[in-house]
C-alpha cells in the first residue's frame, strides 16, 4: 500500500493533547518510518508548525515490540489482578463475529436493564483527546440506536480543569480559558502549568510574551515549570486558592475607588451588575413582564433591564421598588416597596470580610503580596484602553487570571472559577483583547462554532442547556450511572455529558448503592479505549473490584494495560500513524490554540503497520454491517457524525450509498471533498490523495472571533455576572426534588449552589478523610499533588522507553519531590526509598528533595504505578489514584474532585 | 565563518523537545544524548530559582578535546564545528575527559529500547559508531546540505534540529562572523555570556540570561 523505496515525507497530525492538533512529517525511508520532523511548511501554525516532545516518541510507539499484535479472546474465565488473561490470538472476523453477538441482543431486547441503566457503555479517554482518533466509529455508536452510558469514569473530573468546563461554558462559552496571550501583559497563574499543558501554541506564545516584558505571577504549592519561567512564585497553601481570589477582589471593591478601577460602563451594560436582587435574593422583577429591574440613574427609578435609554445605570446604593421575585418552581413573591440593592452592591457587601490580612491567614500569601499583585493586576488592566482588531474598535484589557488542575475541579473549583470571571468582569477583560477568552465550547452547540452558540435566553443572558429541575420535567430516575441528568444541570444532556458527569459515581454506587436509588448494575456490555481507569481513577483497588464483576468487556488496546486485564476481547488498536482522519485545526480550539486560520488536517497511515490491526472506521463499518445498521450507519456518516463535516451541504453532494459498505479510504476521501467544498464556500474540491500529500487544508480565520465581546454586544446580550441568581434557584429546586424522593446523600453538594459563593474550609475537607477512615489527622500532614508531564499524558506513551529516557532529565519526574528541609528533618536523603501513605493506603517511591516545594506538601509527577503494561510496570513512580477514595465528602455538586490527598511520608527502611 | 548558537533561556521551558529531536535525527541508543535540557534549582524555600540550561558541545574556537586526540580523529572544521572523525577513533576517552562541558559520549556497544530492534532502529544504526567517541556535531549533514541561497539558522531543513524543533524559539543558530547573522543581531541587542568563561576556551554558544 504504500512505496517501499526511496525517501517520503508523510505530513499528518499529533493529537495526544488537546492542545492540539500538531502538525508535522514523519520520514519515511524505504517503507520504514524513521523519524518525526516539524512540518515547517506549514507557517500559519502559530508555533511554525513545531509539534513537542511526545510527538517525537510516534515512531517508537508505531514498532513497539509490546502492542497487542492481533485480537485476542481470554481464555481464563476468572478475573483479577492475579488471574492471567490466558489471550488467545483469533482472527479478525472470530472477534467481530463476538462482539456482534454480545451487542445483538441488546439491540433487540431492549437497551436498557432492569435497574434503568444502559446495557451497552463506552469509555473512552482521555481528555478530550479521543474524537481525533476514534475515525468513523462515532458513527456506529450513533447508529447504535439507544441509549448508551457513557458516564463510566476513567479519571474525568479529577484530572481535567471540570469547574471550568461547566462554568466557563455558562459564564462566557469557554469549556476552557485561556489568556489572549499575544496581547496580555499580566498574568495571574493560580497553578495553571500552562508551559507544560499548554501545548505547543501556548509555550510558544508566554515565550514570546516574556521577550517583550509580560509579567507572569505563578501561586502553586510547588515550584512547577511555569512557576520557574514566571515573574514571580508565589507558594500557596493547597486549596486556599478561593481565599486570596476573594482578597483580590475585595482589595479591589474596598481598598481602591472602585468607580476608578472598575470598567463601570462595561459592568452596567455586559452583566447582571445593576440588577437588583430583592430580600430573598433573586431578582427583583418587573411584575408584568417578569423582566429583572435595574435603577436608572437619571430617571431616578426602577425599569427593565433592557430598556434601550437608559444612560447611567446604579451599581451602588439601596432603593426602594415594587416588584416580584421569582423564586424555585416557580414560587412568586411580591413586594410592595421593597429594599433592593444592585447585585454589585450585594457583591461588594459579600467580599467585605475577605481582607488580605484574613486571606493571607489562611493562604500563607502575604498580605502585602496580595495587595502588590492586586495593584498590579488593575495598573495592566488599562480600563478605558481600545485596540483595533481588523478595522474594529474593541477594549484593551491586558490581564488574565488563570487557573490550573486542582484548583479547577472538585471543592473551591467553583469559587476559584467566580472569582476569577469576576475579577476579569470587573476591569471589563473578559472576552476583549489582552483578556481572559473561552476557546471552545463542547456543552453548546455548535461546537465547531463558539459564535454561533451564543442565542438569546433568559434575563438578558446566553441560552444554555441545562438539565431541567422543575417538578414536570426533572428526570428521577437515572439513565446513566453517573445520573447527569438526575444531579447535574450544568452539564446538559448532548454528546459530552455522560463524560463530563459524576463519572466516579459508577464505580462508588456499584459498591454501595444509597438509599433509594437505582442500583448501578455493571453493563453488559463495556467498550473501553484509549484509556486504563484502573490506573487514571481514583480508588485503584476498587475499579480493580468492580472491573471484576463486568460480564463482557471488549478493549481496544494498544498494549496490554491494567484496564484490558480484565477485557474478554482485545482488539489491536492502529495507532497515530496507522490510520485515517480529517480533524479540524485552526480556528479557536481547546487551551490556547487559536490561529489566524481554520481548516482541516489529515491523519494518515505513514507505512504498513507491522502489526495486524484494522483502522477504527473500518472495524465501525464491520460491526454496523454485522448488526445490519449500515444504512444507519452511512446515514450518520452523511450528516457528518465523526467526520467533522456533513457530506451533503449548500451546493455539495457527495454522499456516500447508504446501502453498502464503503472502506476507510471511500468515507474520508468523501470528507475531505466535503470539508474543503465547505471551507471553501465550492470554490476547491479536494480528495484523499491530495490530503495525504499536502497534509492540511486552511482558510483565514478573523481574529474577531477570538473575542465574545463583539457577538455579545450585536445580540444585546450580558454575561451572567456576577450575581449567580439561577444557581441559586436551580439548586433550591434540585434540593426539592431529590427531597422529594426522599434522597438525602447529594444534600452537602447542594450547599454548593449561591448567588455569591462564600469562603469555606476548603482544606479542611480533605484533612477530615483520615477521620472518615478511623485514623487521626495529625497522622497525615503533608498533602500530595500532582503535576503534569509534557512527556507522558493521554497517548498510551508510558510503555515507551523513549519518553523515560527523555524524562530523566526533568527535575523529580521520577520520584517523590519533598521539600529538602522538611525531609532533613524526618531523616530523609535525596534518593531514599520511601513509603507515601495516605488513610487508604500507601506507595512506595524515590525521595527527591527539592528546595522548590512548600514544606508541607509532596510531589509526584503524572500517574504510574502500572502493573501489567511493559515497560511501564518497570518504572519505579507511586501513583495518587491509589491513595485516594472515591468518597461522596471529595466531590463537589458538578461532579467532580480535586486531585490531592493528605499522606505522611517515611523511609521505607524505617517507622512510619 | 563560524557556526554558533544564542540561547535565551528566559524563554526555554526545560521540555526536552530538542532532547528528543536529536535523538532521533541522529539514531542516538539509549541513554545517549548528545544534548539536553539541564534543570537546575538554586537557593532555599521559599526564595528558590529554577532554570533550563540547553546543554551540549559548546563548538570552542579553542576546544580542548582536539589537540588531546591521540589519532587525530577529534577534529575542527574551518567553520568551527568540532566532530569525531569515528573510522580513526579508539575510544581512549582522553577528549572526554579534556571536554569541562561533558558533551563527549561513548557509545560502547550496539543497544536497543526493546531486547530486539525496531524497524526503526536497524533502518537508522549507524554500525560506525559503536565503540568510539560520540558528540553534537552542529548537525552538520543538515547545515552543509544547505543548497546556494538557502541559510543554515534561517531555514529549518538546514539549521541544527534541536533549533528547529524548539517549541519556545529559545534557541537560533547562525554564522558568528556575519554582523548581520540573526544570532549576531542577538549577541549585540543582548550581550548574552558563555559557559565557564574563565576557561578561555571561544565557546560558540551564547546564553541570554536577563
Amino acid at each position: 500500500m504504500t512505496p517501499t523505496s526511496g525517501t517520503r515525507k508523510v505530513p499528518t497530525y499529533c493529537y495526544q493533547c488537546v492542545a492540539g492538533p500538531d502538525l508535522l512529517n514523519v520520514v519515511v525511508e524505504d517503507g520504514v518510518a524513521v523519524k518525526v520532523e516539524p512540518n515547517f511548511g506549514v507557517t500559519e501554525h502559530p508555533a511554525g508548525g513545531r509539534p513537542c516532545v511526545r510527538a517525537y516518541s510516534l515512531v517508537q510507539k508505531l514498532y513497539n515490540p509490546n502492542r497487542v499484535k492481533g485480537p485476542m479472546k481470554r481464555t481464563n474465565p476468572r478475573k483479577g489482578k492475579d488471574e492471567d488473561p490466558g489471550w488467545q490470538p483469533i482472527s479478525w472476523d472470530e472477534a467481530l463475529d463476538t462482539l456482534a453477538d454480545k451487542l445483538r441482543p441488546i439491540r433487540e431486547g431492549g437497551f436498557v436493564d432492569g435497574h434503568g441503566y444502559p446495557r451497552l457503555a463506552v469509555t473512552f479517554g482521555a481528555g478530550g483527546t479521543a474524537p481525533a482518533y476514534l475515525g468513523g466509529f462515532p458513527a456506529f455508536l450513533s447508529a447504535w440506536g439507544g441509549p448508551l452510558d457513557q458516564g463510566i469514569g476513567s479519571g474525568q473530573g479529577m484530572k481535567c480543569v471540570h469547574s471550568e468546563h461547566l462554568y466557563g461554558e455558562f459564564w462566557h462559552r469557554a469549556f476552557t480559558v485561556a489568556p489572549d496571550m499575544p496581547n496580555t501583559t499580566y498574568v495571574l497563574s493560580f497553578g495553571n502549568n500552562g508551559d507544560v499543558s499548554g501545548g505547543v501554541i501556548g509555550v510558544w506564545r508566554h515565550a514570546e510574551a516574556r521577550g517583550r516584558g509580560a509579567r507572569w505571577i505563578q501561586f502553586e504549592p510547588h515550584m512547577s515549570v511555569t512557576a520557574a519561567t514566571a515573574a514571580r512564585w508565589v507558594p500557596i497553601k493547597p486549596k486556599t486558592d478561593p481565599a486570596v481570589l476573594f482578597a483580590i477582589l475585595h482589595g479591589v471593591l474596598h481598598e481602591h475607588d472602585w468607580r476608578r478601577v472598575c470598567d463601570v460602563d462595561y459592568l452596567g451594560r455586559m452583566t447582571n451588575a445593576p440588577y437588583l436582587v430583592g430580600p430573598n435574593g433573586y431578582y427583583l422583577r418587573e411584575a408584568s413582564s417578569r423582566k429583572p429591574l435595574v435603577w436608572d440613574e437619571k430617571r431616578g427609578a426602577a425599569v427593565p433591564f433592557d430598556t434601550p435609554d437608559v444612560e447611567t445605570y446604579a451599581l451602588d446604593g439601596e432603593f426602594t421598588v415594587d416588584g416580584v421575585e421569582v423564586g424555585a418552581d416557580e414560587e412568586v413573591i411580591t413586594h410592595a416597596g421593597a429594599v433592593a440593592r444592585p447585585s454589585f452592591t450585594v457583591l461588594r457587601e459579600h467580599v467585605r470580610p475577605y481582607t488580605p490580612e484574613w486571606a493571607a491567614h489562611i493562604s500563607d500569601v502575604p498580605a502585602e503580596t496580595i495587595r502588590e499583585v492586586t495593584r498590579e493586576y488593575l495598573e495592566h488592566a488599562r480600563v478605558g484602553a481600545t485596540i483595533d482588531v481588523e478595522g474594529v474598535t474593541l477594549p484593551l484589557r491586558p490581564v488574565a487570571i488563570l487557573l490550573g488542575k486542582s484548583v479547577n475541579n472538585g471543592w473551591g473549583g467553583f469559587e476559584c472559577c467566580w472569582a476569577r470571571t469576576v475579577l476579569a468582569a470587573m476591569v471589563g477583560a473578559l472576552e476583549v483583547p489582552g483578556g481572559i477568552l473561552g476557546t471552545t465550547v463542547r456543552l453548546n452547540r455548535p461546537s465547531s462554532n463558539r459564535m454561533e452558540s451564543v442565542r438569546p435566553g433568559p434575563d438578558g443572558f446566553m441560552a444554555q442547556p441545562l438539565n431541567p429541575t422543575s417538578k414536570d420535567k426533572w428526570q428521577a430516575r437515572p439513565t446513566s450511572r453517573s445520573a447527569h441528568k438526575t444531579l447535574v444541570p450544568l452539564v446538559s444532556d448532548g454528546s459530552w455529558s455522560g463524560a463530563l458527569s459524576p463519572a466516579q459515581l459508577p464505580w462508588l454506587f456499584m459498591n454501595d448503592t444509597p438509599p433509594k436509588w437505582p442500583e448501578p448494575t455493571p453493563p453488559e456490555v463495556w467498550l473501553v479505549g484509549r484509556s486504563n481507569p484502573a490506573i487514571s481513577c481514583w480508588d485503584s483497588d476498587l475499579i480493580i473490584s468492580k472491573l471484576r464483576q463486568f460480564p463482557f468487556v471488549c478493549a481496544f488496546a494498544y498494549t496490554q494495560d491494567e484496564t484490558n486485564w480484565f477485557a474478554d476481547l482485545v482488539l489491536p488498536d492502529a495507532t497515530d500513524l496507522e490510520a485515517y482522519q480529517l480533524f479540524r485545526v485552526g480556528a479557536t480550539k481547546y487551551i490556547e490554540s487559536f490561529w489566524d486560520h481554520q481548516g482541516v488536517a489529515l491523519r494518515q497511515p505513514v507505512a504498513d503497520s507491522p502489526f495486524d490491526t484494522r483502522d477504527l472506521t473500518d472495524v465501525g463499518t464491520e460491526l454496523a454491517r454485522r448488526l445490519g445498521i449500515l444504512e444507519r450507519y452511512n446515514d450518520a456518516l452523511n450528516r457528518g457524525v465523526a467526520l467533522g463535516v456533513p457530506l451533503k451541504g449548500p451546493g455539495y453532494d457527495v454522499s456516500l450509498d447508504p446501502a453498502v459498505p464503503h472502506t476507510s479510504e471511500e468515507i474520508w476521501d468523501r470528507a475531505c471533498r466535503a470539508a474543503t467544498l465547505s471551507l471553501s464556500q465550492g470554490r476547491e474540491e479536494h480528495d484523499l490523495a491530495w490530503f495525504r500529500e499536502h497534509g492540511v487544508y486552511l482558510i483565514p480565520f478573523s481574529r474577531i472571533n477570538w473575542y465574545l465581546h463583539p457577538e455579545m454586544t450585536k445580540k444585546g446580550l450580558r454575561y451572567e455576572l456576577p450575581y449567580q441568581e439561577q444557581l441559586k434557584r436551580i439548586g433550591q429546586e434540585l434540593k426539592n426534588r431529590l427531597h422529594e424522593q426522599d434522597i438525602r446523600f447529594w444534600d452537602t453538594q447542594l450547599e454548593e449552589y449561591a448567588a455569591l459563593p462564600p469562603w469555606k474550609d476548603f482544606p479542611e475537607i480533605w484533612i477530615d478523610v483520615a477521620r472518615r477512615y478511623g485514623k487521626k489527622p495529625e497522622d497525615y500532614p503533608l498533602w500530595l499533588l500532582t503535576s503534569r508531564s509534557m512527556q507522558y499524558s493521554w497517548g498510551s506513551q508510558v510503555s515507551l522507553p523513549l519518553l523515560a529516557d527523555v524524562a530523566q532529565h526533568v527535575r523529580g519526574h521520577f520520584g517523590l519531590m519533598l521539600n529538602n528541609k522538611m525531609a532533613a528533618l524526618h531523616g530523609i536523603a535525596d534518593g531514599d526509598e520511601i513509603w507515601v501513605e495516605s488513610p487508604i493506603g500507601r506507595q512506595q517511591g524515590v525521595a527527591m528533595l527539592r528546595a522548590g516545594v512548600r514544606p508541607d506538601v509532596v510531589v509526584a509527577i503524572g500517574q504510574f504505578a502500572h502493573w501489567a503494561t511493559p515497560v511501564a510496570e518497570d518504572i519505579h513512580m507511586p501513583n495518587l489514584n491509589a491513595l485516594e477514595p472515591i468518597d461522596l465528602s471529595l466531590i463537589d455538586s458538578t461532579g467532580s474532585g480535586s486531585d490531592l490527598i493528605r499522606v505522611k511520608v517515611y523511609r521505607a527502611n524505617g517507622k512510619s | 565563518m563560524r557556526w554558533g548558537m544564542v540561547i535565551d533561556v528566559r524563554k526555554c521551558v526545560g521540555c526536552q523537545t530538542c532532547t528528543i529531536a536529536c535523538h532521533e535525527e541522529n539514531a542516538l541508543p539509549p541513554g545517549i544524548f548528545w544534548r539536553h535540557v539541564v534543570d537546575v534549582e538554586v537557593g532555599d524555600y521559599p526564595d528558590v530559582r529554577r532554570a533550563f540550561l540547553p546543554m551540549g558541545c559548546q563548538h570552542c574556537a579553542e576546544p580542548p578535546c582536539v589537540p588531546v586526540c591521540p589519532t587525530g580523529a577529534s577534529q575542527q572544521r574551518q567553520d568551527g564545528i568540532v566532530f569525531v572523525q569515528y573510522d580513526m577513533c579508539i575510544g581512549c576517552g582522553y577528549c572526554a575527559v579534556a571536554c569541562p562541558y561533558r558533551a563527549r559520549h561513548m557509545i560502547h556497544e550496539q543497544d536497543w529500547y526493546f531486547s530486539t530492534p525496531t524497524p526503526s532502529e536497524e533502518k537508522a544504526r549507524e554500525p560506525e559508531r559503536h565503540g568510539v567517541m560520540s558528540k553534537c556535531t552542529f548537525c552538520k549533514h543538515r547545515v552543509d546540505k544547505a543548497p546556494a541561497g538557502a541559510t543554515p539558522g534561517v531555514d529549518p531543513e538546514y539549521t541544527p534540529v534541536c533549533v528547529s524543533s524548539c517549541i519556545a524559539n529559545a534557541m537560533h543558530f547562525g554564522d558568528l562572523d556575519d554582523p548581520n547573522s540573526n544570532v549576531s543581531k542577538l549577541r549585540e541587542a543582548h550581550q548574552p555570556g558563555v559557559l565557564l568563561e574563565e576557561l578561555n576556551l571561544k565557546p560558540s554558544l551564547f546564553y541570554i540570561t536577563e
